[in-house]
Parts: structure tokens; sequence; C-alpha cells
């Protein structure tokens, strides 16, 4: 009796490591040098939003020629206007009937409301992102990176850069002191300044929009803390008619008397560039370097952020359920985690927009930790204070809250 | 008589076949997207839930309707407007002089011009922090940029009025002018002998022969402006929002349930403009038999 357990439990123990043995880096490729075969002499058709020359040619460059001379892959971006036509692509070939390795996206430049359509109607391929070697730099244990909006990445999407939502204001025409650091403050400020600013419209294409409002919801309630976690309707309802309240109170002083709001960033910028309000919006830990250098804002433009409540979250790419060349685009998604060129996409000499998809932290040899110092130092004046920044850091919430708040600022701010 | 026969059905069946799949397929798999019907993501009921959502949920029905009115009212009055300006200009040039030629280059010439272009340089010129703005600060008129008139982003649809009247005059303009270069003199020349003055001549002889013309090219102006989309996306303000914005609005939405509403919006709109078209078609058919 004891030797058939024993001979039960070594065969059950076997089968437990066999299975760990022969775990896939991702489907369909057993270990790593398998997907770098795979993937030699081919090309990856990249995906993502075109709208800055500097993005695209960060990618070319800082992407491009590490791809052909160390894995002799041919990178191939595709700029799109924006990430939802890449979703609609893919969702046509589906519609289309194309599967295996005929279709056309390898990889796309995408998170939250975007990541979800894809992953609902089982449009991506994975889950792949464990299995990159350079995983072991991303931070998968803070919700900030495993929930994409509130919703798990269950490793269907590998992160690449973050962002976090504060203000730029232009030191030509006011001072870094003057600036308001919380909504009540900001409340004042509107009542000093009238028609002189103004917010993104909740809504689509608007995201930057919902959070400057959901970070109000945060400031009102007293706490962050007790909105993380699963969608809670009552604590919803207890606060949503403050912030309805506080909003409609700006509205008489608020930039063409709260009759119209911008629906996107580039419509934001352009007000503020134009003189006719003085803050603009801004996600990079470079604050307003990067659309100072593209020219969007005036070179005088700073940035600042309130002292608490500034949302921060990660983009990633995805690999779509038909993309032709799923190797190749494992080798890409594994290499923007590399250190050294994480820390490349933060210097300001780069032209990069956005922040780190690693946590420094975990780097430990010399050439990486380098590289990361350096890029650290070299910020520039147009930033944020990153420490004010990295105090103020909340994560974003659960999903449904989104559409919710969309959809009753339309109701009870905009319809009034 | 058969090798006619076949003749016809083969050299009608080209652009037939082009319009039946692009056209009508299209549409059909609008419609079928707007009754709920979505293989792709796994629904496949039909219903009018969209239709409804649209037309009288709590969400949308205030946007819906408000914008609905500001659609035809934008339309309406920029169909007129281009209408009488255009016929002001081909009526005021048409009689040979020194400079016709410029005068008819000047006024066509923003014929070949994109909307979108159109759209822009008013933002360019008379938003709030335009040129004009700008100017009448530097000139003493106004004491600050922000003082301007609100002409562009205004919740009349002034700015969108603008636009399109600027375009669509030119176009209204082209088919007027070669409608009066083909009616000739002659039929002014016996009104005045008989003693009609000016404004008789236009009432009673001038006006109803162009009107066809007049018509037909309003249906065309009418439709394009109720259903285009960069105009008033550029031009227009969030809340009243022109229903062509409102439908693209709902088909990029993330969530794939979206889709239908903005099939049903956009199934909404057409048929709209069709049920106008009827009217205006009934109208011009009474108005000839009266004449």
């Amino acid at each position: 009796m004891n030797n058939k357990i024993k001979i039960v439990s070594i065969a059950i123990f076997s089968l437990f490591f066999a299975k760990i043995a022969s775990a896939e880096v991702a489907p369909g490729f057993n270990t790593w040098d398998d997907v770098k075969a795979a993937a030699d002499g081919g090309e990856v058709n990249v995906y993502m939003w075109g709208g800055s020359d500097a993005i695209n040619g960060f990618v070319d460059d800082f992407y491009g020629a590490p791809l052909k001379s160390d894995y002799n892959i041919t990178l191939n971006r595709v700029g799109v206007a924006g990430t939802v036509d890449v979703v609609n692509q893919v969702l046509s070939e589906k519609e289309a009937g194309i599967t295996g390795d005929n279709g056309n996206v390898d990889l796309i430049w995408i998170n939250g409301e975007n990541f979800w359509t894809l992953k609902q109607a089982d449009l991506l391929y994975g889950p792949f992102a464990a299995g990159l070697p350079n995983s072991q730099f991303v931070a998968w244990d803070n919700p900030a990176v495993s929930l994409d909006f509130g919703r798990p990445v269950d490793g269907m999407e590998s992160p690449w850069s973050s962002a976090q939502f504060h203000f730029m204001y232009d030191s030509a025409r006011n001072d870094y002191e003057d600036m308001p650091r919380n909504y009540g403050f900001l409340t004042k400020w509107i009542s000093d300044n009238p028609g002189r600013f103004t917010y993104i419209r909740p809504g689509k294409g608007g995201f930057v929009g919902t959070r400057f409002v959901k970070q109000i919801f945060f400031e009102l309630s007293g706490g962050h803390a007790q909105w993380v976690g699963p969608y809670n309707e009552e604590l919803y309802n207890k606060w949503a008619p403050k912030v309805w309240a506080l909003l409609n109170s700006w509205e008489a002083d608020l930039h063409r008397g709260g009759e119209t709001y911008p629906t996107n960033n580039a419509e934001l910028h352009a007000l503020f560039a134009n003189g006719e309000v003085d803050m603009s919006f801004t996600q990079s830990p470079r604050g307003a370097g990067p659309t100072n250098s593209s020219g969007t804002t005036p070179p005088t433009s700073r940035a600042f952020a309130f002292y608490n409540n500034m949302i921060g979250d990660f983009n990633y790419w995805a690999i779509p359920y038909n993309a032709p060349n799923k190797a190749a685009a494992l080798v890409y998604a594994n290499l923007v985690l590399e250190p050294t060129l994480q820390a490349a996409q933060v210097q300001p000499a780069n032209g990069f927009c956005c922040g780190w998809g690693i946590s420094t932290a975990k780097v430990t040899d010399s050439k990486g930790v380098a590289a990361i110092q350096d890029a650290q130092n070299n910020l520039g004046d147009a930033a944020e204070d990153q420490l004010i920044l990295a105090n103020a850091l909340v994560a974003d919430i659960a999903a449904e809250y989104q559409d919710k708040i969309e959809a009753d600022w339309q109701a009870n701010v905009l319809l009034k | 008589m058969g090798g006619d026969k076949l003749k016809i059905v083969l050299s009608l069946t080209p652009p037939l076949l082009i319009i039946g799949t692009l056209f009508f397929g299209g549409i059909l798999y609008g419609f079928l997207q707007s009754l709920g019907y979505q293989p792709s993501i796994g629904k496949y009921d039909i219903n009018f839930d969209a239709y409804y959502n649209v037309m009288f949920s709590e969400r949308y029905a205030k946007l819906f309707w408000s914008g609905l009115a500001l659609n035809l009212w934008v339309s309406f009055v920029s169909t007129f407007l281009a209408a009488v300006l255009a016929l002001w200009g081909a009526l005021s040039i048409r009689k040979t002089f020194f400079a016709k030629k410029i005068c008819n280059f000047i006024f066509s010439l923003n014929l070949p011009m994109p909307h979108l272009v159109v759209a822009v340089g008013m933002i360019f010129v008379f938003s709030q922090s335009g040129l004009l703005a700008r100017f009448f600060t530097q000139i003493g008129f106004i004491a600050s940029p922000s003082e301007f008139p609100i002409l562009v982003k205004d919740k009349y649809g002034f700015g969108i009025i603008l636009a399109y009247v600027w375009k669509e005059a030119a176009f209204f303009f082209i088919i007027l002018m070669s409608v009066l270069q083909s009616l000739g003199e002659n039929f002014e020349e016996l009104a005045q002998s008989l003693g009609a003055n000016k404004w008789q001549r236009f009432r009673y002889v001038i006006l109803p022969l162009v009107m066809p013309n007049l018509f037909s090219a309003s249906i065309i102006v009418f439709a394009f402006s109720f259903g285009a989309y960069e105009v008033p996306a550029i031009l227009g303000v969030n809340y009243p929002q022109m229903l062509p914005v409102m439908a693209l609005d709902f088909f990029l939405n993330p969530d794939l349930n979206a889709r239908s509403e903005g099939m049903a919006l956009s199934m909404i709109i057409a048929m709209i403009v069709m049920i106008l078209v009827v009217i205006y078609f009934w109208l011009t058919q009474s108005k000839i038999r009266k004449d």
C-alpha cells in the first residue's frame, strides 16, 4: 500500500515537473531560442499611433537598428490616426474569417478600453508577457501594471511605458508658486481668473478628461484607497452629486462659460498655445518637454502637479490572434523592455513622450543602472519635480467608473 | 433586337454591380448591425433596441433631438443662403463687362477647396484667438481678443453655416451660370418689351426658368450638408451636436455593443434625407404641373 502511494505520488510529481519543464514561452513556442530562430530573417509589422514624429523616429532608430543587427528582423512601423482604427481592422479581419498567420498586424500600441475590446472578443494572441526574458524587470505584482483600466491583463499585453496625469502652465504668463495644488485651490483660481480655464470633456477620445474628473472624486471623498478594487456603486452614488455640483459651480467662470469643452488633448493644447486658457494637461514625465520640442506649446511652458491624486498608468504592446509574425512580435516586445533602451526612452534628447515601463529598482547590472541614473538626472526643466509626481501617484480605478462618469458628466454637467 | 437588349444589359451590369455590392451591400450590412446582429462578437438577436436607445433613452434623447433640430436648421439655412447668394452673383455678372472673366474665376475659386480646409481656415480667421480677433485688438477696436464675438464653435451653428454657404455658393453659381447662359436673353427681352420691370422680369420669367435646376442642386447640397462630418466636427460644440458627429462617436466607442447605436443613427440620418428628398420631388412636380 505504502509503495503504491509512493509510486503514484512520484508519478504525479514528475508529471508536475514535466509540465513546468515543458511550459511554453508563449503559445506555439517552447523556448526563447525557438522564438529567435522563427523570427530570424523575417519582418515585424508594428501598428502604433503615428501623430508624433518624435515617437516615430524613436521607434525607427532605437528599435529598428538592434532588431536588424541582433535578430535579423526588419521593422515595419505603421502609423495610425488612432488605436481604435487598428482595433477596427483586427475586428474586420475576424469578421472576414482571416485566421492563423494571415492577418496584417503583428503588434499594437494599446491600453485601456481598446485593449479590453480586443481581449473581450478573443482577438489577442497569448498569454505571452510572462514568457519574455525581460519580463523579470516588470513589476507584475503592482496593480498599476497587472490591471489595465481596472481590468486584469492576464499576460495578453506587455508593458512599454507609463504616463502620469498632471498640468502645464506658461511661465511667461504665470508663476509656478501661483498655480493651484489641489481642486480646492483650483476652484479659487478659476473664480479669480474667469474664462482662463477649461478641461477636456470626459468622453470618447478624451479619457484624459475622465481622469481629471476621477481625481475630483478622490479628493472630495477624502482619499483614493477606498476606490481601489471592484466597482462600488454605493460609493460612486455617494460622491457623484457633489462632483457634479462642483463642476457646475465652475461653469460660469470657465472658458466660453462652459458652453463647449475641448474634446481631446490637441484641442486643449491649441487653446493653451493661443493664449485663450492658462493651463493644459500632460501625461509625460518630462512635463511640457515633448510638446515644447514639437512646437505644440510655447517654449516657456512648464509642468506642475497637484500634491495628491495624480492618476498614472501603463501602456502596452499586444499581439492580435492572427498576427503573421508572432515570433518577431515576441522579440520586439522583449526588446522594448531592455533596461538600456528603457533608459533611452526616458532621456529627453531622444524625444520620446512617456515614462518607464519597467521597474527601475529591479535592474541590477551596472550598464543598466548607469543608463537609468543618467536618464533620471536629465529630465529637463519643463518637467515637474519627479518626487512630487511620485508622491501624488495613484492608480486608475475599475473600468466601470469610466463609462459611468462619462455618461453622468454629459447628463449632469453638459446638458445641465 | 435581342442583340440590343443584350448590349443594354451588358453595359448596365458593371455600374449596377458596383452600386449593388458596395453601396446597397454596405447599407444592408449597416442595417443588420443596427438591428443588433453582430456575429463577430456573438450577437445574433434582431430587435429595434438600438433605435429606441438613440431616440428615446434618458442618456441620448436630449442629445439626439437637439442634434436633429440643429442639423435641420443648419442644412436648410445654408442651402437657402448659398442659393440666394449664388443667384444674386450669377444675375449680377451675367452681362458682359470688362472684369467678367475675373469675377467668374473668383466666384468659383473655392469649388475645389476641401471642406476640411475651409473649416480649419474659419478657425484661423474667425475664432477668438484668430486673425480677425487679433487684428481688431491691435487697432484698438476691442480691448482683448476674447471680446471678439463668438462666430465659430457656437451653439447655433453659425460657423458651420458660414463654411457651408461659402463653399456651396460656388457650386450653385456654376450651375446657375450655365443655366442662364443656355436661357439666353430672349425671354427677358420679350417681357421687357411687354412692359415688365426688373423685379417682374425676375419674379415671373427668370425664377421659374431656373427653379428646376435650383431645386435639384438644393437637394444635393442639403443631403450633403445634412450628413457631412468634418465641418461640424471642427466648427461645432459638444451640445447641441450634429448627428453625423454623434454617430461617429458611437462607432468609435471601444464597447462594441455601441456599434448598433452608431449604425441605427446612421440609418436614421439616411432615412431623414430620403424623406426630405421625396418631399422636394413632390413639391417640384406639383410646381411644374401648376406652371
